[in-house]
């Protein structure tokens, strides 16, 4: 082999190889993307209309894509079943009692299925499970609702239409409103009172809000009231011993009312001493006689003191309060010398 | 008078079977036939003729490296500049990658690799095999009990063969860089992104139908460029002939078997 054939063969050796390399990257970059060589699970799940899904079509759980659509078979009564393989490592998050829908990626995207909910209760999804599925709003559905706005719209905009006629007309209380100038004239003072009166409102406003700003400050009592546990408590506190009070005035006042309506009875002694005016008559004639006779004891009293049986016992009496003051007048002297001694004793210790 | 022209009328329906055209039409697919025939004979009978087998993969596949190279790019950067309209259109042109990646691996590039493969290729092997029948070389090389069929037609098809899908390998791989450095300018994309999409729209099917395809264009270009010159007419103007007709024929059958596969594929994709 010459040294031209031999450079020919090398670089047709290096061509077929690059090639190699790279279809070998492109399949295991394919593989690796649409997850083909990783461990999964087959999961199922049927619906009543997969809108449209083909096999190869993403599943996705919480908005990452965790596998793809297996096969798709029509099961029982109109009825599709599809197969799905799940990532082994994405086994963990799904719960049996997940549920399956059919999404969309985008707007005009690719059909998907979506997987969601599950309650970590249950265990998670094993291979051949059966996820439950949920029914979603297909554009027929959206369609059919529009259909039924457009008719609603249709009825608004030709009932719209009757009122403005009407309007354009005077008829009715908003049409003579838009006719009649003299409702316009008195329209527009409305509103300059109106204005008037948003002006005296913002002032007020105004006003309010400082108001509330003084509230708001630090140290007065509405603060104080507003913001201090320690006051709140104490309020709280005054108001239990108020409403004790209460109480016992109320008491009170009952026993007062029980004690009056006794008053007026005459059935005991202070009734008759209040409402009856021959007892009060007796009482005071008693009263008078008992007056004229203190007046005549009073004189038997000092006719006793001068009689000779009785004068010693009144001098020796005379005797014996004199003495008693002497001895008061001596002591008082020493106890205001005492006093002043006993203070630097207290100061020293 | 008639009776003369009856003659000979019945001379010629003797002479030919159905009309002269009809069965040169024939007689032509019978040769084809027995050309692929002959060429699944040779192909598993020695002697082997690696050297020349290799020589012309290099020249098939290494010499129309550049070429391939450069229409791949521009092709990439020209397919996305004008898919973006459309697209920006729905405000799609984030899908850039997908479309242009499905385009690329599942047409694109099979076609355009087959079409300069059978401008570049099967001219040159038609003109090259046309001018060594003129010149009877073949003859005598037969003449000198060296197989011509064996060391021009078998190398030359088992070259194209092998070499076309490793060129659609690498247009594949260029045509994506151009788009690549399109999109990039445009919206931005990253290569990472890029990539992800690009994967994300094709399929393994995609892949080796691709594959398969491009064996089939290659085999094609290589047994029409044999064809056309093993059997080209005398005379300096069969060379030109030959040449042409090889092109034109391969490019046309390209198109054909892509149609065809396309339904095929389009059956798999189904399943």
């Amino acid at each position: 082999m010459n040294s031209a054939e031999n450079k020919r063969s090398i670089m047709v050796g290096i061509f077929v190889l690059i090639a190699i390399v790279i279809f070998v990257i492109g399949i295991l970059t394919l593989g690796g993307q649409q997850k083909k060589f990783i461990e999964s699970i087959t999961v199922s799940t049927v619906f009543s209309d997969v809108e449209g899904l083909k096999v190869g079509n993403n599943v996705w759980f919480s908005g990452v894509k965790i596998g793809t659509v297996k096969d798709i078979r029509l099961h029982g009564e109109s009825q599709v079943q599809v197969l799905m393989n799940l990532e082994q490592s994405a086994q963990q998050y799904i719960r049996q009692n997940s549920k399956a829908r059919i999404s969309s990626e985008s707007l005009i995207g690719n059909k998907i299925i979506e997987i969601f909910g599950g309650t970590p209760a249950t265990g998670q999804v094993q291979d051949g499970d059966v996820l439950a599925s949920e029914a979603n709003l297909n554009t027929d559905d959206i369609m059919k609702t529009l259909q039924e706005n457009n008719k609603n719209l249709s009825n608004i905009t030709s009932n719209f239409s009757v009122i403005s006629d009407k309007l354009v007309r005077g008829e009715g209380t908003v049409g003579t409103l838009l006719n009649d100038s003299t409702l316009a004239k008195d329209f527009k003072s409305m509103v300059a009172s109106l204005e008037t009166t948003s002006q005296n409102a913002a002032r007020a406003s105004r006003d309010l809000s400082r108001f509330t700003s003084k509230l708001n400050t630090k140290g007065s009592l509405a603060d104080n009231l507003l913001t201090d546990t320690t006051v709140f408590s104490s309020l709280e506190s005054s108001m239990a011993e108020l409403e004790k009070a209460t109480q016992s005035a109320t008491q009170m006042a009952q026993n007062l009312e029980q004690a009056s309506s006794k008053f007026n009875n005459e059935n005991n002694a202070v009734g008759v001493l209040l409402n009856d005016p021959d007892f009060a008559g007796q009482l005071q004639r008693t009263m008078q006689n008992l007056e004229t006779s203190s007046e005549k004891l009073d004189a038997n009293m000092e006719a006793l003191q001068s009689n000779f049986l009785l004068r010693g016992y009144f001098r020796k009496k005379d005797k014996e309060q004199r003495e008693a003051a002497e001895e008061a007048q001596e002591k008082q002297p020493e106890q205001e010398q005492q006093q002043p001694v006993q203070q630097p004793v207290k100061e020293e210790k | 008078m008639g009776l003369k022209d009856n003659k000979v009328d019945t001379e010629r329906k003797r002479r030919y079977f159905v009309s002269r055209r009809v069965d040169r039409i024939f007689l032509e697919l019978y040769k084809v036939y027995a050309f692929h025939v002959r060429f699944f004979k040779e192909v598993f009978v020695p002697p082997y003729e690696l050297k020349e087998v290799v020589r012309q993969c290099y020249e098939v596949g290494v010499r129309s490296l550049p070429l391939i190279s450069l229409t791949g790019f521009i092709i990439g950067i020209v397919f996305t500049n004008q898919s973006r309209p459309s697209l920006s259109e729905f405000g799609a042109t984030s899908w850039l990658p997908s479309l242009v990646s499905i385009a690329i691996v599942r047409a694109l590039a099979p076609l355009v690799t087959a079409i300069i493969a059978a401008g570049r290729v099967g001219s040159a092997i038609g003109a090259e095999l046309g001018s060594m029948r003129v010149t009877e070389q073949i003859d005598a090389m037969e003449v000198s009990a060296t197989n011509p069929f064996n060391f021009l037609v078998v190398t030359r098809v088992l070259a194209t063969t092998l070499m076309v899908p490793a060129l659609m390998i690498y247009t594949v791989f260029v045509s994506l860089m151009g788009a690549y450095l399109n999109v990039n300018q445009n919206e931005l994309t990253s290569f990472t992104t890029y990539m992800t999409q690009v994967f994300e729209a094709i399929t393994f099917l995609d892949i080796f139908s691709s594959i398969i395809k491009t064996f089939i264009f290659g085999f094609t270009i290589g047994m029409v460029g044999c064809y056309k010159g093993y059997y080209s007419s005398k005379g300096t103007e069969g060379v030109g002939k030959a040449a042409n007709s090889s092109v034109v024929t391969a490019m046309f059958l390209v198109f054909i078997e892509e149609l065809l596969s396309l339904q095929i594929i389009n059956l798999f994709r189904a399943m």
